[in-house]
């Protein structure tokens, strides 16, 4: 990427792999700018420094992140996420999204939720659920509706099973165009699979073994190349048929 | 005892400037959320850090800042002799302490109020310099987690005998009463987080000794970067060619679509065989 000399763009670090303490840009000399910090940066005085190792993005006009995988999962508003139900309480059911802090589900963020139908969720129920709110110092909120009041997709997953992942595999479990393991996979099996984007994503199908297989290849694939995965996929079909 | 020999050599070979070779390795421990394991020499130090958790003791709960644990704990093989109570003595304690009061100062706590950070060191190996060999393996260990710092925290030790300043002392130097400085710093803002010596220096000799520390500590910090970011490499190599980066600036910019239900109809998967 070609550095303009008039842009914001640190042309130096964008796309590069950085660690805690880089400093990205130098804030005194480049007055009358605005700049947008995302995860994993910090102004220190006239410097922006890293504080994740991974990778430094940049969108235009004015964008920075750091983009990173990890075991744990930092609550941001909007997310879609699996969580398990860890406690009930009268107003909240206490959902555990693998954040900092467990995250609060109000027992009325129902689609039609009054106080006469509040849903009975045992401990260790999986729900897929969108956080509402994540301000620090406070549990994150959660919500089984979408935005404008319906259940859409969210509520209790049954069945099927929950598999652990990075946050990374989750995001590129989402990403667009698919992931080719899982459009590999979804060309020859028959399955259900929901992505929380905090590193968890769970499977059902018709078959116990069909879970174990897809659970399994898209764990395993985390690790892989793109040509790595390619042979093993192919592999994996092959032997099952 | 001669420590150095008239050819300048110590007794394990090096030069009194050397330092003995590092080895680090990413994600040791599959359960914790960042683990690292941490060799200098003959220096074996396993590090594990859970968190950021929920507070476990109410009491210790601290509304504007996390709660940073750090224990360690020395293996009964590490040493010569195996020890039998390896657990809970004073200089486990007095370690334990030193190494949260260096993470705390690099971790950025007040981003992550009314949690829990725990990190857990063990030595595996003892030869000498293992408080330096946990700090580090710490740094790797919290960097693994995601867990936001100021910098990397990376510490050496430097000593000084038969009036030859030393770098990173091992076991024999160690123990032969001479002052030992364990030095931990952050690199890129160059600040001092610990500093220790337990002797007496003159004030001229100490800054030497201390500068021989330091640049010590460079050192692991351009190692343990150079680990990083080939452990980032590493999961990154599937990002590049997967995912084109025009398309998922385009997916950022227009928000997220985290939720996909994927239902194959059993049809498909006929018509294809």
């Amino acid at each position: 990427m070609e550095a303009k000399p008039s842009s914001t763009s640190s042309s130096k670090f964008v796309d590069q792999l950085v660690v805690p303490g880089d400093v990205i840009l130098d804030l005194s000399s480049m007055a009358n700018q605005t700049i947008k910090l995302g995860g994993g940066l910090r102004q220190d005085g006239d410097s922006i420094s890293v504080m994740k190792a991974g990778t430094l993005r940049f969108t235009k006009p004015n964008k920075y992140w750091v983009e990173s995988s990890h075991k744990r999962y930092v609550p941001s508003a909007g997310d879609n996420v699996l969580g398990v139900v860890v406690d009930t309480k009268p107003e909240n059911f206490l959902v555990d999204i693998k954040g900092p802090a467990l995250a609060f589900l109000p027992v009325l963020a129902f689609e039609g939720g009054t106080r006469r139908n509040i849903p009975k969720f045992e401990v260790g129920t999986l729900l897929y659920v969108r956080v509402v709110n994540a301000n620090t110092g406070m549990n994150p909120e959660l919500s089984c509706m979408d935005a404008s009041g319906k259940a859409a997709e969210y509520g209790v997953l049954k069945e099927g099973y929950m598999f652990e992942s990075s946050t990374g595999l989750s995001r590129m479990l989402l990403s667009s165009p698919p992931y080719p393991v899982l459009e590999a996979l979804g060309k020859k099996l028959s399955f259900e699979i929901a992505v929380g984007i905090n590193g968890r994503f769970w499977v059902n199908a018709s078959q116990s073994s069909t879970v174990i297989l897809v659970g399994n290849a898209i764990q395993k694939s985390e690790s892989l190349s793109m040509v790595q995965q390619k042979i093993y996929i192919e592999k994996l079909l092959k032997s099952i048929q | 005892m001669e420590y150095v020999s008239p050819e300048g050599l110590r007794l394990d070979g090096r030069r009194p400037m050397e330092m003995r070779q590092l080895r680090a390795e990413i994600g040791a421990v599959s359960g914790a959320d960042g683990s690292a394991i941490f060799e200098m020499g003959n220096t074996k130090v396993i590090a594990a850090v859970y968190g950021p958790r929920e507070v476990q003791h109410r009491s210790q709960l601290n509304n504007d800042k996390a709660l940073i644990r750090c224990e360690y704990t020395m293996a009964n093989f590490s040493t010569g002799d195996r020890t039998r109570k390896p657990k809970g003595d004073r200089r486990s304690t007095e370690i334990s302490l030193v190494i949260r009061q260096t993470m705390e100062a690099c971790i950025l706590t007040h981003l992550m109020p009314r949690s829990q950070i725990d990190i857990f060191v063990q030595v595996l190996q003892a030869d000498g310099g293992t408080r330096s060999a946990c700090i580090n393996a710490a740094t790797l260990a919290l960097a693994d987690a995601g867990i936001p710092m100021r910098d990397l925290v990376t510490s050496c030790s430097s000593g000084y005998l038969n009036s030859t300043p030393l770098l990173d002392l091992n076991y024999v130097e160690d123990s032969a009463g001479g002052p030992d400085v364990t030095v931990g710093i952050l690199p890129k803002l160059d600040k001092v987080t610990l500093l220790q010596m337990d002797a007496k220096l003159p004030m001229d000799i100490f800054e030497n000794v201390m500068q021989l520390a330091t640049e010590g500590c460079k050192a692991v910090a351009n190692y343990i970067r150079e680990v990083l970011i080939q452990n980032t490499k590493q999961l990154e190599n599937r990002h590049a060619d997967q995912l084109s980066l025009s398309l998922f600036r385009k997916l950022l910019l227009y928000g997220f679509c985290s939720w996909r239900i994927i239902k194959f109809l059993e049809k498909d998967v006929e018509e294809e065989t």
